[in-house]
């Protein structure tokens, strides 16, 4: 039993740019983390902290979309890769650096991943 | 992998590929560092909750506004007795809220910016604005709970309701708060202890950024 999800396991990790995604998350979450973990104090946020929440959310998102949509990786990656890169300006210097070097070593890892082209047979037909 | 899309072939990073985005990808940051540190590019602060230290041997400012307020902790907040990291003189007035000064400045310059965060073990230390490059800020606003130096104003109204402010474009305070507003200020030897801040944009220029062992 535990071979047999270890090995479906193993199946979901290697049918899509895992580790890529995973970076993405991490990074993604640690801007967040410089942003948002202590919460002492509620405060009021003007048009200016949006940006700084707004980017690094959607940078999550591209995250779980290399994950679940890895058919179009492509974009994903190149957008979180962007995303990435913004939050330099917009979110405590990318999360004091990290968060965005995760991101853009994460989004590059997906942007490299790639399915081996089939050349024998492309699908069976029913 | 209910979603109907056929199931993905099992894949591999092709290291040349990654590595090409990789390649690009630091090259536009590096870009934005050095942009920054030129203090052509403002980089935006949005350290919430997390007390810091800012020093600065001159601050210019146009349309400064003061008043005080209490920031309130989210209910049932861990920190809410502890009062971690607050300073000395607000201890009394821990559990739930904060005393703090809201100072706000439309547009400030920074002379020698030091600004320091406390991680705990270790300091993060920020400055910029040096060698006569000062920082720039706009629409400046911080909640302090220590503030010195050596401030003039100019046309200053001391007293005014705190609602009825307008030198800084949307910042009031609420209605029946004392406050202060001034059309310029200049403070020497600047020292505040932040307890929080609201985002507020910066350029930098000479921007260095360390780890240290001493804050500012």
């Amino acid at each position: 039993m535990m071979g047999r999800a270890w090995r479906a396991w193993s199946h979901w990790r290697r049918s899509r740019p895992f580790w890529g995604g995973l970076l993405v998350l991490v990074g993604a979450a640690e801007i967040l983390v410089t942003e948002v973990v202590p919460l002492r104090v509620i405060l009021h946020l003007g048009p200016e902290g949006i940006a700084g929440y707004l980017l690094p959310i959607v940078m999550l998102v591209c995250g779980f979309l290399l994950w679940f949509n890895p058919e179009q990786r492509l974009f994903y990656s190149i957008l979180s890769v962007l995303l990435s890169l913004g939050t330099w300006v917009t979110s405590n210097l990318g999360g004091f650096i990290l968060g965005m070097v995760l991101g853009v070593v994460g989004s590059s890892l997906a942007f490299g991943w790639q399915v081996p082209k089939r050349t024998t047979e492309k699908s069976v037909p029913h | 992998m209910a979603d109907g899309n056929p199931p993905m072939d099992e894949g591999r990073i092709r290291w040349r590929r990654a590595g090409a985005m990789l390649a690009a990808a630091a090259a536009a940051g590096a870009v934005l560092v050095v942009l920054t540190a030129q203090g052509i590019l403002a980089a935006q602060f949005a350290i919430s909750g997390v007390p810091f230290t800012v020093t600065s041997t001159r601050l210019d400012g146009t349309g400064f506004e003061q008043f005080g307020f209490f920031d309130s902790m989210t209910p049932n907040s861990p920190n809410a007795s502890n009062c971690l990291g607050a300073a000395t003189a607000n201890q009394g007035n821990c559990g739930g809220t904060v005393l703090v000064a809201v100072s706000a400045i439309k547009s400030a310059t920074l002379s020698d910016l030091c600004q320091s965060v406390n991680l705990g073990g270790t300091n993060l230390k920020i400055t910029a604005g040096g060698g006569g490059r000062p920082v720039q800020a706009t629409t400046l606003v911080v909640d302090s709970d220590l503030l010195t130096g050596d401030a003039t104003f100019n046309n200053i109204a001391i007293g005014q309701d705190a609602s009825t402010f307008t030198e800084v474009p949307g910042v009031t305070g609420p209605p029946g708060d004392f406050g202060q507003q001034a059309d310029s200020v200049t403070i020497t030897n600047l020292r505040q202890d932040n307890f929080a801040t609201t985002a507020a944009a910066f350029s930098l220029p000479g921007l260095t950024l360390t780890f240290s062992d001493t804050g500012c």
